[in-house]
């Protein structure tokens, strides 16, 4: 009787709050505010001032997660919208993703070996631009910790959906084209929720290179552990 | 009317994932169900047997609410107070500026690529 009303509750304060930050967003348009992450912050906040656990909020949290799926099959729309420009750049698309791939895993790698960090650690953070379901197995299969993959997955999100835009126009990307596939390749999903700001094209060219960067990720991960034998 | 049309597009997305995630377990794909989903419903698009009218209301809607999805499982960082101590701190910013390396090295070399090959200019605006 009481779970299903506190499932319920859960869902509807967090629509509540997801669609104020929206509007706080369209108010205000600094980076920073960016409704995905205003609103993980208010539910953080509310979960810790009511002393309620992450599982508890799950209840409720697992009907809104469920609709993740379906979303992702949804960029198969624009995608299909898109198809003849994506087949027509596809090689900048390929090219520009394994860029990204490769300085992503090899500077993350550098990075964690400057500062010390324990191997399963940098395991666990080689496959942070990469969509968190596959990012996931990737680090199972090379042995780091998937839980802590979760949390790299997401700082590459929010740290490209942020800063991105700012790193852009000092590296002067200015293309729909270049913008796509740099916020698909380095920001995965969250990047693509990002790019509708920016239009359809833009959205087209993060969802194949978000895909594009998940396949090859997945075979070129080991590659780069074996030749910098982590 | 709309609501009943976007509902049972849903619907049909919901079918696609299923599917691609039947999919992806049963022939241990590394990929995930979903994306396998999204591929199929690209491939059945592009037969032009599936007519894209009859998922265009409902994805428009699923991708405008996009970030929402995300929220749960971003919150979950919550399990993990060593993010916020002082190597914590140092790890996410290398996280984070690796992030930037990536997104320069991947709009540059994009771009290179494309102004080789005498692109058209509408991509480029």
């Amino acid at each position: 009787m009481q779970q299903p009303f506190i499932a319920i509750l859960i869902i509807l304060l967090t629509i509540a709050a997801y669609l104020a930050m929206v509007k706080v967003y369209q108010r205000f348009t600094y980076p920073i505010l960016i409704p995905v992450l205003t609103t993980t912050v208010i539910v953080i906040l509310g979960l810790l001032a009511f002393h309620i656990s992450y599982s508890d909020y799950m209840v409720g949290g697992k009907w809104i997660n469920a609709l993740l799926g379906p979303a992702v099959v949804a960029l198969a729309y624009p995608l299909y919208n898109q198809r003849h420009i994506i087949m027509k750049y596809s090689f900048p698309i390929i090219g520009g993703v394994f860029a990204g791939l490769f300085t992503g895993m090899i500077s993350g790698l550098l990075f964690a070996e400057v500062f010390g960090i324990k191997r399963d650690l940098i395991l666990s953070i080689l496959p942070k631009s990469i969509t968190t379901p596959v990012a996931i197995q990737i680090a199972a299969g090379l042995g780091g910790v998937p839980s802590m993959t979760v949390v790299f997955v997401m700082i590459a999100g929010f740290s490209g959906v942020i800063l991105g835009p700012r790193i852009m126009k000092w590296v002067r990307i200015r293309s729909h084209l270049g913008k796509g596939i740099a916020f698909g390749s380095a920001s995965h999903a969250l990047g693509t929720s990002k790019a509708f700001e920016y239009g359809e094209l833009t959205v087209s060219m993060s969802s194949v290179s978000m895909t594009l960067c998940a396949l090859l990720g997945s075979v070129f991960g080991p590659v780069v552990v074996w030749i910098f034998q982590v | 009317m709309k609501i009943f049309v976007i509902t049972i597009q849903i619907g049909i997305l919901y079918l696609f994932h299923m599917l691609g995630v039947w999919i992806s377990e049963s022939l241990h794909l590394f990929i995930p169900g979903s994306v396998v989903g999204m591929i199929l419903l690209f491939i059945a698009l592009s037969t032009g047997k599936f007519k894209s009218k009859w998922v265009s209301s409902g994805s428009t809607f699923m991708l405008a609410y996009l970030p929402l999805f995300f929220i749960p499982v971003t919150a979950g960082i919550i399990k993990y107070p060593e993010f916020f101590t002082v190597k914590g701190l140092l790890l996410i910013a290398s996280t984070a500026v690796s992030t930037f390396l990536a997104v320069a090295a991947t709009g540059w070399s994009s771009e290179r690529l494309v102004s080789k090959k005498k692109a058209s200019v509408n991509a480029l605006d």
